[in-house]
């Protein structure tokens, strides 16, 4: 529970609406984020919210409605367009590369900052080289920010599930984005590292300024990190306000508590 | 010993043909995981389009200048996307959509002119050569337009399914518009290497080792070809992308790498690698449908030298082809004299696949292919 004031609009939703075939997965959503809050998306099983979070960063294309991000409208955004806009993402279950060592993985979220030639890169001359290193520097800031230098030259695979979490964090923060999605951070994890986790999310939010949209099913994790929050169910917005005013919220408590009919 | 070393530097030349095939195979399942089956058929359009540039009295003119036609539309749209890349990348409106349609469409309809007014003549290879590769562009472009597109976050076995289908469409498709006739492609016209045997060291052995011509110039030519494809791929942001694509679609495009664009310059590359293999390959065999098949012999190589890696795709062609062949001629005297069990021939058929078996009992990710991770 947290007092602060955003004025800055970054991304505004406009009645988003997306089927699959017969389904449907949201229907009309409206919603905004403000510049350096955190943004909570909450809502039972099958409420629509990864959807959401897929259409925010283009893996998914809405059958209607537009989403203005930076002040550019758009109907439709490719993922790596979303990418070079300055958003990253993790994902509900974890999307590592998982050959690859926790170094390698992160310093994949450097790509898009990376611009000399291919001939330069190939040869290592130069240029290159010193644009390697620099990328190296900031990724080695991410691992010792996470706390993950102990297992910097690990597979990935090999890992165990809260620090695949980690890296997958790390990976997202290497491209310094400006608005992050976090999908379900903190599931199956346990009370200590669930602590890691909103202390990194905190931090980030606090030190970078970075804006942060998340999902989470823990409503004290939720209630607590959250400035706003958006609850979604069977697709439709029933929800939005601080976190006093969703717990309030009458249409809230019946989505999650069930109502006698 | 002479007659040792002719048998060994045999098969290592006819290995250097398995490893060309296996690259192209290697190349795409780097980048997207996929087992492509229809490089065989690439190596085979590759093939049947040089050779009809090079002498068009294999088919009409009109087929010619078709070919000329999708060889300059490709230039067309690939030119306007490297001339205005802001265009295509915003995308946004029709008019920009239709925009390489529409370039690409009027600079074929020039290219095919241009072609019928220089009376269906056959092209020199300067000329031939790049216009097949551009072919092959143009083609690997269809197909993930067309194909792959539709099938990002799918499961492998769904994309191989697919190459499977692209398989039996290249390969018909080439018979609807070349028909099914064995071209040849004559290496002394058209490439000025001459098709005869030399001998080598004749000082040292009586008589020297013989050796093909033709071969060396494969071997060469497959050699600088690796040279090239292992800096590019190796060393590069490209290269990382790649293994980043080939782990995860959903995570790869969350990080900014644009996987249409990935798949299509790997698809690029494959089709141009087929081709360097079909001008080997036909030289030899000539350009005939069996090459879609024959070219599954990469597979046993690419269980030997692993999946991924380049390197492991040319020296499992190189142990394969030596092996085949030195078992074939030494494998029956060992049988009769050390067991005394009477052995025929044919061994040369089924050598490669027995040892892709043991390779996948022992050492199932290759010679050089990434270690397996197995969370326990």
């Amino acid at each position: 529970m947290r007092n602060r004031q955003f004025t800055e609009t970054l991304l505004t939703v406009e009645n988003i609406s997306l089927s699959f075939g017969g389904v449907r997965a949201l229907s009309d959503i409206s919603f905004d984020i403000l510049k350096g809050e955190v943004r909570a998306i909450i809502g039972p099983n099958g409420a629509g919210k990864s959807s959401m979070l897929n259409c925010i960063n283009g893996f998914y294309h809405p059958q209607q409605g537009a989403i203005t991000y930076k002040g550019v409208r758009r109907e439709q955004m490719r993922p790596h367009e979303a990418a070079e806009q300055g958003i990253a993402r993790t994902f509900q279950n974890i999307a590592l590369f998982k050959g690859m060592s926790t170094l390698d993985n992160i310093m994949t979220g450097r790509n898009l900052k990376m611009r000399s030639g291919i001939f330069a890169q190939a040869l290592r001359w130069g240029p290159a080289l010193r644009e390697e290193i620099a990328h190296r520097e900031y990724v080695e800031r991410v691992i010792d920010f996470l706390e993950i230098q102990h297992v910097r030259k690990v597979p990935v695979g090999q890992l165990p599930y809260g620090l695949q979490k980690r890296v997958e964090l790390g990976r997202a923060l290497a491209a310094e984005p400006e608005l992050l999605l976090l999908d379900e951070p903190m599931a199956g994890m346990n009370i200590e590292e669930k602590q890691d986790m909103c202390r990194f999310v905190l931090e980030v939010n606090e030190e970078f300024g970075t804006t942060i949209c998340l999902i989470e099913h823990d409503m004290g994790v939720v209630m607590d990190i959250s400035d706003r929050v958006v609850v979604l169910d069977y697709g439709r917005k029933i929800g939005d306000g601080t976190p006093e005013e969703v717990k309030a919220n009458p249409e809230v408590i019946a989505a999650y508590l069930g109502t006698a009919h | 010993m002479a007659f040792f070393l002719e048998v060994l530097i045999g098969g290592l030349l006819v290995g250097v043909l398995y490893s060309l095939v296996a690259l192209g195979f290697v190349l795409i399942f780097k980048a997207s995981g996929v087992f492509n089956f229809a490089q065989g058929a690439m190596v085979l359009m590759a093939g049947l389009v040089l050779v009809q540039l090079l002498n068009p009295t294999y088919i009409g003119k009109w087929h010619f200048a078709g070919v000329a036609a999708l060889v300059a539309g490709t230039i067309g749209v690939l030119a306007l996307r490297a001339l205005k890349p802001a265009a295509i990348a915003a995308g946004g409106g029709t008019a920009t959509r239709r925009l390489p349609l529409l370039v690409g469409a009027g600079t074929g309809v020039l290219g095919g002119i241009l072609a019928l007014s220089a009376g269906g003549k056959g092209w020199p290879v300067w000329l031939a050569v790049p216009a097949s590769a551009i072919v092959m562009v143009a083609i690997a472009y269809a197909i993930e337009r067309i194909v792959l597109r539709r099938l990002v976050n799918q499961e492998g076995i769904i994309l191989f399914m697919a190459t499977l289908g692209i398989t039996f469409f290249i390969d018909g498709f080439g018979q609807t518009i070349f028909g099914s006739n064995v071209y040849k492609l004559d290496p002394k016209v058209y490439f000025g290497i001459p098709n005869d045997p030399v001998f080598l060291l004749e000082g040292v052995f009586q008589g020297g080792i013989l050796v093909n011509n033709l071969d060396i110039w494969g071997g060469i030519v497959a050699a600088l070809l690796v040279g090239a494809l292992a800096l590019f791929f190796q060393y590069t942001r490209t290269g990382r992308a790649l293994r980043a694509v080939a782990d995860d679609h959903a995570a790869a495009q969350s990080v900014g790498i644009p996987l249409n664009w990935i798949w299509f310059i790997v698809w690029s590359v494959a089709g141009i690698v087929a081709l360097v293999a079909a001008m080997v390959w036909g030289s030899k065999l000539g350009i005939q449908f069996s090459i879609t098949f024959l070219a599954l012999k990469a597979l046993p190589v690419l269980i030997l030298g692993g999946f991924t890696s380049v390197p492991g795709a040319i020296v499992g062609g190189l142990v394969i082809g030596a092996g085949e062949k030195l078992a074939e001629v030494y494998l029956p005297q060992l049988a009769k004299n050390l067991l005394g069990i009477p052995m025929s021939g044919g061994i040369e058929y089924w050598f490669a696949y027995v040892l892709a078996l043991a390779f996948l009992l022992f050492r199932p990710q290759g010679l050089f292919g990434e270690r397996i991770i197995e969370r326990v």
